[in-house]
């Protein structure tokens, strides 16, 4: 209890909240910004912390990086241009919330959600980061496989009411995640000698296509502002508290969130998305996710802001970076002589805890910077379209430019673009081509590495305890559809 | 919270604008005359873009110029290869990157460049490959060997066509053992994945697997190096236990254009090669464990020369 006393009270000194702060509001500026990440950011603002005290750095560094997300929902919400591929779920009800009028509710809704999931995560993170560490380890090739096997069944909840549009959506991103170089067996896959994409198709500047430049096409065509009905509608308060209204959805946010962060090999991009796509499976009214349904973007920002920490867990109490973000994080605190591990604790503890009460504190700086300073930004949706189109347009294309450098990833972001057009007047969505996307390359990989391992034995697949329990969910998530009316005649018999 | 931010951006572009005074004005000799661009193969915040933005300040010093750094990730750096390979060889743009990734480039598909084709400039670290196993296995590397002769062992690899895959195919060459190899994205999966216990053992660069050294998680038990590593002074290196396996490090330097004028590579040579003794950069490099291994431009090139017939000689194997 020493140390922690001692943390907030050094967290509490001048310099240090003042490096607190900084660093919030540089991490919202940067998550706005697209095209420039948490990762961008912490190279970018290290020279000037090199000389600072390790524990204000760290502090500087840890905000930054926490607070990036929420500046990328800014944009996600307001302009449909998700800052980094994490945001990308929270556009599917943001920014719909926005044609209603309801921006300034839907961003109140995501910083109501970074000061709530952050703090769930970091709790789980100081109590319990050495023993989730431990669970994480137990995941190997099989068990990653079967994680991503049971994402991927949630497509089969995503696609209902219209499953054929869903499924080709499904199969597109699927294929699509096919593309560019093969990890395990080092093969270059349907690239055409176009090196570009020789990484596979690049995620962001498919995101912005899909994304934002669909979106100003419908915009160039139709009305007059991105809010429909001209005006703000409902302040940032019924935010907040719309969003206490769904206490059980903030729970099973934070959950998967925090797991898919503790798994060091599942990106970010995931956490939001399958939130998302789990709310809409339970809700007793899934056709208004993706209409500007609040509980969606409580869904997707609750369980990315409970992600960061829980990409945290591994890296701190292991040294294994669960994300690219963390990855340069583990490098700054090497950098400042703290080398994580389970030793760091008793080594460095009181670095260690400062930084975790910075970042408790800092998710409620975030909330305060919310409500003064966001809610302004809403009114962006209500500037006519001849001047909001380009402005997006510009903005999201040269962020798409600014990732690695590169003129071909603004033609990618245009290609993606057009094909978004053609599925959103086609009436597919978007949602089971992000999810084949992000989670193809996991399935595929982990499954080659599994038998790779057990020298084409297919019993490694159900070995373990883990693996037994994720058949059992993913079969219950598959046969759920079904099964549910069933249980329903049963229960009401029994009355 | 209105003032806190504008104070902070009045202090943010206070900092940015004295950042830009105090590089110092150009020198009286004919290069450089402007900003020198120094291309990192690597997104920013890599381990590629985290040297070079350590070392800039310092060559900025000695060139009087300021050293941009340009991140051009993608393709392992074959995107940046390929547009390097037609640059101005004014000595105005400059690449750095982990060599030698563009000559294993190069043996796994068609390219438009040549690494051979590349003006060495300077090299300042090298960093080591280190064979690992869970600290619940074997304890030495003769048990290991022993094991690995009786069957095939499942290793951890960085990434197909990476440095450490070709070290680890030099190992296993020369060793006489087979391997199941097991391709990662990078060496957070292949050291997690080891440990857990999913694969036998892993091949990474040292600094990858220290903190879960540190934890007791996992024990090193060679390091692929011709000298001990000064951050690792207690693993043997292949000379110790009597192999005879040629190390292929993973070097870090600056190259320019093909056919740079000499004059220019001197002038450039000069300042990174004093830039690395500046006693603040050894300092900074210590803190992320480098090992600082300078090679002027001749050494450097020779190693460019060394380097192709090793990598040809693997080149069936970094596919499957």
């Amino acid at each position: 209890m020493d140390v922690v006393t001692q943390a907030v009270t050094f967290v509490f000194q001048w310099q240090n909240l003042a490096a607190l702060i900084a660093g919030t509001i540089y991490g919202i500026i940067i998550g706005v910004l697209p095209g420039l990440g948490p990762s961008a950011g912490m190279a970018l603002a290290l020279p000037l912390v090199l000389k600072w005290h390790p524990a204000t750095a760290l502090i500087f560094m840890g905000s930054l990086y926490k607070c990036s997300n929420y500046g990328g929902s800014i944009t996600a919400i307001l302009v449909n241009t998700p800052g980094d591929a994490s945001n990308a779920a929270t556009i599917l009800d943001g920014y719909p919330m926005c044609e209603k009028g309801k921006g300034g509710v839907a961003l109140a809704i995501s910083a109501t959600a970074a000061m709530v999931g952050g703090t769930i995560g970091m709790i789980c993170l100081i109590f319990s980061a050495p023993f989730l560490a431990e669970f994480a380890l137990r995941f190997g090739p099989a068990e990653y496989f079967l994680t991503a096997l049971l994402a991927l069944s949630i497509i089969a909840a995503v696609v209902q009411g219209a499953t054929i549009k869903g499924l080709i959506s499904a199969g597109l991103g699927l294929m699509l995640s096919t593309v560019g170089f093969d990890v395990v067996t080092g093969h270059l896959r349907y690239t055409f000698g176009w090196s570009p994409i020789e990484d596979g198709i690049p995620l962001i500047q498919a995101l912005v296509g899909l994304f934002a430049v669909t979106q100003s096409l419908v915009l160039a065509e139709s009305a007059e502002s991105i809010s429909r009905i001209g005006k703000l509608a409902g302040g940032f308060w019924e935010g907040v508290m719309t969003y206490f209204k769904y206490p059980y959805a903030i729970i099973r946010a934070a959950t998967i969130g925090l797991f898919i962060g503790i798994l060091p090999a599942v990106g970010q991009s995931s956490a939001g998305l399958l939130a998302w796509a789990e709310a809409k499976r339970e809700s007793k009214h899934p056709e208004t996710f993706g209409n500007g349904e609040p509980e969606g973007v409580i869904s997707s920002e609750t369980s990315t802001n409970a992600c960061m920490p829980g990409d945290l867990v591994c890296t701190i109490a292991l040294g294994i970076p669960g994300s690219v973000g963390a990855a340069i994080f583990l490098g700054v605190m090497i950098i400042f002589g703290v080398i994580p591990g389970p030793l760091v604790f008793k080594e460095k503890g009181d670095v260690i805890y400062s930084l975790f009460v910075a970042l408790v504190l800092t998710s409620f700086i975030l909330f305060l910077v919310g409500i003064t300073v966001a809610r302004h930004f809403a009114l962006v949706t209500l500037l006519p379209n001849e001047i909001i189109v380009p402005v997006i347009l510009v903005v999201s294309l040269l962020g798409s430019f600014a990732i690695r450098n590169l003129m071909a990833d603004v033609f990618i972001s245009l290609v993606f673009g057009i094909l978004g057009y053609i599925m959103l007047k086609g009436g597919f969505t978007p949602v089971p081509l992000l999810l084949g996307m992000v989670l193809g390359e996991m399935v595929e990989t982990n499954y080659h590495r599994a038998l790779m391992i057990s020298g084409g034995s297919y019993s490694i697949f159900y070995s373990s305890i883990i693996s037994k329990i994720l058949i059992f969910l993913t079969f219950l998530s598959l046969a759920g559809p079904y099964l549910g009316p069933v249980w329903k005649k049963l229960t009401q018999g029994e009355k | 919270m209105f003032k806190n931010l504008s104070k902070s951006l009045a202090f943010l572009s206070v900092v940015g604008v004295s950042l830009l005074l105090a590089c110092p004005s150009a020198n009286s000799v004919d290069f450089p005359k402007k900003p020198i661009k120094l291309i990192a193969c690597a997104a920013a915040g890599g381990g590629e873009d985290t040297e070079a933005r350590g070392i800039a300040p310092y060559v900025e010093k000695y060139l009087g110029v300021n050293v941009m750094i340009e991140n051009q990730p993608g393709a392992g750096g074959k995107i940046a290869f390929e547009k390097f390979q037609r640059t101005k060889p004014d000595g105005y743009n400059l690449i750095t990157y982990t060599f030698p990734k563009s000559i294993i480039i190069e043996y796994m598909g068609k390219t438009n460049y040549k690494t051979r084709d590349f003006t060495p400039i300077f090299a300042w670290s090298r960093s080591n490959q280190l064979l690992v196993v869970h600290a619940d296995t074997w304890k030495t590397f003769d048990e290991f060997l022993k094991a690995a002769k009786a069957k095939t062992l499942a290793g951890g690899l960085s990434g197909r066509g990476s440095t450490t895959h070709l070290a680890g195919l030099v190992a296993v060459d020369e060793l006489g053992i087979k391997v199941n190899w097991v391709p990662y994205e990078g060496a957070a999966g292949s050291t997690a994945a080891l440990a857990g216990k999913h694969l036998d053992f892993t091949i990474c660069l040292a600094t990858s697997a220290l903190s879960l050294i540190q934890a007791g998680k996992l024990r090193p038990l060679l390091m692929f190096s011709d000298k001990r590593d000064p951050y690792f002074p207690d693993v043997p290196i292949p000379k110790d236990l009597g192999f005879d396996v040629t190390p292929i490090p993973a070097i870090r330097g600056v190259e320019a254009p093909p056919n740079t004028p000499p004059s220019i590579v001197k002038v450039l040579e000069e300042a990174f090669s004093k830039a690395v003794k500046e006693p603040a950069f050894i300092d900074w490099a210590d803190k992320r464990k480098m090992v600082l291994h300078p090679l002027s431009a001749k050494e450097f090139s020779k190693i460019v020369v060394d380097t192709y017939p090793k990598v040809e000689q693997f080149k069936e194997m970094f596919k499957e």
